[in-house]
């Protein structure tokens, strides 16, 4: 692999990275986001992770209501706070994971975990199948968990929280 | 008066207050998740006028259970998580948003990751209605499909609301059921009655059951007599001075060898007998499973993966083998010998007896608690050894990749780093026996120590003898070590009788397709079908034909197309009975299927599907699989017509060459030939081609055809087909949409009215001419004339 060969490849690939300069985002009446890029406007955008687990706010996909892609963002740390925000608001929604920040209960019964946890966007029960499977590690001490109904919880650092709340945890690891 | 979800007291209370028409309200729903994404209770309402969101706060914990499923429908089933409970008040309304239907277009809902938003269209541009966690994303599924109904004007009807909202919980325990498509709830079982039902199966072997009870309790007693033998007679009766026996040592020994041994031959016998016993029993559970199977419709099969019913069969029938010959037995003997040893214990000294039992709580204890810290180690490690596995399986597989890439290295040390997750849960799992174990041992030790402690004062004062203590730590070991086995018994108890119900659902399931008690007899049908105003879906709400009307004549081809999931097949299937339609009727020659014989029926009717599926056997018999008393000439002759006797005579064994597993490989072409051959002898009045020739390359296709010509000759044939040549011969063509006929007529009305069948013709054309043919429409549509 030459760096030449590389150098053609973006050329081939014609991806067209959003800069904070051209990109104007704001919010349509309707409460999704709308995008004027110099002379072109969008009217609704929704916005992409390509990266949802590793890379979080970078190469973020910008997408049109006919799933074409208007560009990428290369790093939304890139624009200023009002900007990245909206944009942050848009993926908040698209990929909902509350932070579990204490496990207040977990109990194994028939083949499912009735967790009673803590989140960021408050308390909720889950429930989960009783096998590991339901725990995707990312990273060394990340957690992804994904419940019956397909909804997912993050545990930033497990080691990080409550020596009760971890110790529930790894009894599932 | 509302439907979807019954709304709560206290929340109907709050938005009548606000001047809502609760008496018009068709449909509600709940969600629980708020505009920023925080959890919080809203109410969704429409009437024939507007769509309400009615959101607000809630207090107290009931707020968060939504997720909890088990306390969905504890007590009734009808009961929501936010009732109003002592009347304390759990929500308060604070925004309601009022948008008229008029000014909405398609109520949509997006699935997003984790949640869902219901969105609606004002004036083309989408508008945010509300969030949704997916634990509701399947009534706003519905919710937006009712919604959408309403919106024009559409009446709802009781199928509408059919469909379940939430997944599936015991209405009982509000227990979630393992497998949603079975509604057997673990912890309701009627576990007493599934056993019963088991111990039924014996009666017929009561002479065996019988022996098999009456060596096990021997056995037991031997048991417990041996610790007393070598006890109790041995210390005070033989080595005592003025005992019943003193001196007399050769005897005791002898007997208690003979003792020993009669225990050793008790256990022969015993297993002997379940040995033969226990596998009579799970053959004739198979063999009732088995046939019960065949007699269920192809709706039962459907709705199971094939998986898990072979697993039925095997795992189920191997478990309740595991019950009858290891577990059972197993348990009447401990629970014989801990009730004997605790009443012969007792007899001789009843508050040393209390004293050894002491400790047993805390070994129950400790087994039910600090075990389980092993049983994860040790599940961990199988977690870690399987990846590692997988791991060496994936590199050695992809070794080509490897090599091509150069990345050895990297494979190195990846399995470097497995290989030292494994190692290092190994490490842990030591550490932890070694703590384990020697505490267990100690526990017990406790109670052992206590016997000698409190036995030997009393052996030295003379109110105990020697040989009382001496059996009584003869049966310290005996009394715990039992426990450990007898802390899972609850587990394997419940899986056993998981097992049993799961067979016997098999046993008492009712096909979906039954035979009338007096059919009508259809001995020789001429072929006429009829379908009037027929609808059916696999699901309820979820309809794959509707309103299908249609008329076959007596020895009609007709020509099905589509594109998949057009529902081609579904059609077939419920022509043939495999299925019984929702609404309409079905008739053939004039009678409604529902009401003939299903044999006249299965035996006039004949399938070529399109996965040609042949057993285990030779060409010849699966050629006669439908007609076992076909001559041997008839058998050359059906694969004659098929195109498929050349073929066969070149084989080194000809017709007698074994197929399906281990036997030998036929292509792909091969197998419809043989198929269709099969399909010939059959003889069938209505023949149905399911994309008989779709998986075949077009020159077998072509030599496939010959056969089918001859065998479509004089019978009604429905053919599906995605190759517009295979159905050059059909007399009527019939274009089926989204299950709906669209299109209807022979080749060159369809090709006049420039629709369905004219694109798919063009289409079909483009694609050839990329290639460089230039084809007439006659051609493709492969009509010689």
């Amino acid at each position: 692999m030459s760096t030449n060969s590389l150098d053609g490849l973006a050329e081939y690939a014609q991806i067209r990275y959003l800069s904070p300069a051209e990109c104007r985002f704001d919010l349509t009446a309707g409460g999704f986001l709308r995008l004027e890029l110099g002379a072109e406007s969008y009217d609704p955008v929704y916005v992409f992770r390509s990266f949802p687990l590793s890379l979080g706010d970078r190469y973020l996909s910008v997408r049109d209501d006919k799933n074409n892609e208007i560009g990428i963002i290369r790093d939304l740390a890139e624009f200023n706070l009002d900007q990245a925000n909206l944009v942050r608001g848009e993926l908040e929604r698209r990929y909902f994971t509350p932070i579990i920040k204490k496990v207040h209960k977990m109990k194994e019964e028939f083949g499912y975990i009735y967790w009673e946890v803590e989140t960021d966007r408050g308390a909720r029960r889950f429930t989960t199948k009783g096998s590991h499977d339901c725990i995707l590690p990312v990273g060394e001490n990340r957690l992804m968990i994904i419940d019956v109904d397909g909804n997912r919880f993050e545990v930033t650092n497990y080691r990080e929280l409550d020596t009760k709340s971890a110790r529930l945890i790894e009894t599932l690891m | 008066m509302n439907r979807l979800e019954p709304l709560p007291d206290h929340v109907a209370a709050q938005l009548a207050a606000r001047n809502v028409a609760l008496s018009d309200v068709i449909i509600c729903a709940q969600t629980d998740l708020s505009h920023a994404g925080a959890f919080g209770e809203a109410w969704l309402l429409v009437t024939a006028e507007a769509l309400y969101v009615a959101s607000g706060d809630s207090r107290g914990e009931e707020r968060h259970e939504a997720g909890w499923r088990r306390l969905f429908s504890r007590g009734a089933a009808t009961k929501t998580t936010n009732t109003n409970t002592n009347g304390v008040m759990r929500w308060e309304l604070r925004d309601l948003r009022c948008i008229p239907l008029s000014a909405l277009g398609e109520i949509k809902v997006d699935n997003l990751n984790g949640n869902g938003v219901l969105v609606a269209e004002v004036d083309g541009k989408p508008q945010l209605i509300c969030r949704y966690s997916n634990t509701m994303a399947r009534k706003f599924g519905q919710f937006a499909r009712l919604a959408n109904k309403i919106r024009k004007g559409e009446v709802l009807t009781e199928r509408d609301f059919a469909d379940d909202i939430y997944l599936p919980v015991c209405p009982t325990c509000g227990l979630l059921y393992p497998d949603p498509k079975r509604r057997v709830c673990p912890k309701c079982l009627d576990k007493r009655a599934v056993f019963m039902r088991v111990l039924s199966y014996l009666p017929k072997y009561k002479k065996e059951v019988g022996l098999i009870l009456f060596f096990m309790f021997a056995r037991s007693g031997l048991d417990i007599f041996a610790p007393y033998l070598s006890g109790r007679i041995f210390w005070d009766d033989v080595l005592t001075e003025g005992g019943r026996y003193y001196g007399r040592i050769w005897e005791i020994i002898l007997a208690m060898a003979a003792v020993r041994f009669l225990g050793v031959i008790m256990g022969v016998m015993h297993g002997r007998i379940t040995a033969v016993l226990v596998p009579k029993v799970v053959f004739d559970l198979k063999t009732q499973v088995f046939a019960a199977m065949q007699r269920l419709s192809l709706g039962f099969f459907a709705s199971k993966e094939t998986g898990t019913l072979m697993t039925r069969v095997s795992h189920d029938a191997n478990n309740l083998q595991f019950f009858f010959h290891d577990g059972f037995p197993y348990f009447i003997v401990m629970a014989t010998n801990l009730v004997g040893i605790v009443v012969v214990m007792l007899s001789m000294n009843w508050w040393l007896t209390l004293l050894v039992l002491v400790p047993t709580p805390f070994i129950v204890l400790f087994v039910t608690k600090v075990f389980p810290i092993l049983w994860n180690a040790y599940s961990r490690r199988y977690r870690r050894a399987a990846s590692l596995n997988a791991l060496i399986n994936d590199t050695l597989s992809g070794i080509r990749v490897v090599k091509a890439f150069g990345k050895e290295d990297t494979e190195r040390e990846r399995f470097a780093y497995r290989n030292f997750r494994v190692f290092q849960t190994n490490m842990e799992l030591g550490f932890i026996s070694s703590k384990l174990f020697p505490t267990l041992s100690l526990v017990m030790n406790c109670g052992g120590l206590m016997v000698w402690l409190i036995g030997g004062l009393q052996a030295s004062n003379g109110v105990m003898t020697l040989g009382t203590l001496m059996t009584f730590i003869g049966y310290l070991g005996m009394l715990y070590q039992p426990l450990e086995w007898m802390t899972h018994i609850v587990d394997w108890w419940s899986s056993c009788m998981n097992s049993a119900q799961r067979i016997f659902e098999i046993l008492d399931a009712k096909s979906d397709v039954p035979e009338k008690p007096n059919p009508v007899r259809l001995p020789e049908i001429a072929g006429r079908i009829e379908l009037i105003d027929v609808s059916f879906g696999y699901e309820p709400n979820k309809p794959v034909l509707e309103h299908i009307t249609l008329d076959i004549k007596p020895g009609e081809m007709i020509g099905v197309l589509g594109y998949s999931g057009a529902g081609k097949s579904t059609l077939v299937n419920l022509i043939s009975r495999l299925y019984d339609v929702d609404e309409g009727v079905i008739k053939i020659d004039g009678v409604d299927v529902r009401d003939a014989a299903i044999a006249d029926l299965r035996r006039q009717i004949g399938m070529v599907p399109q996965d040609t599926y042949l057993f285990a056997g030779s060409i010849a018999e699966n050629v006669a699989y439908a007609k076992p008393d076909a001559t041997r000439e008839e058998i050359i002759e059906a694969c004659k017509v098929a195109g498929a006797h050349d073929f066969i005579i070149k084989l080194p064994n000809g017709y007698d060459t074994m197929i399906g597993h281990h036997g030998q490989n036929l292509s792909g072409g091969e197998r419809q030939r043989l198929s269709i051959a099969r399909a010939i002898l059959h003889n069938p009045r209505i023949l149905i081609l399911d994309e008989a020739t779709a998986s075949v390359d077009t020159e077998t296709e072509r030599a496939i055809q010959e056969g089918l010509e001859r065998l479509v000759k004089g019978r009604t044939t429905i053919a599906i087909a995605h190759r517009l040549s295979t159905l050059r011969n059909a007399d009527r063509l019939l274009v089926i949409d989204k299950g709906k006929v669209v299109e209807m007529g022979t080749h060159e009305e369809l090709i006049a009215l420039q629709g369905h069948y004219y694109n798919m013709l063009q289409k079909q054309k483009q694609a050839l001419r990329i290639r460089g043919v230039e084809v007439s429409e006659h051609e493709l549509a492969g009509r010689v004339s």
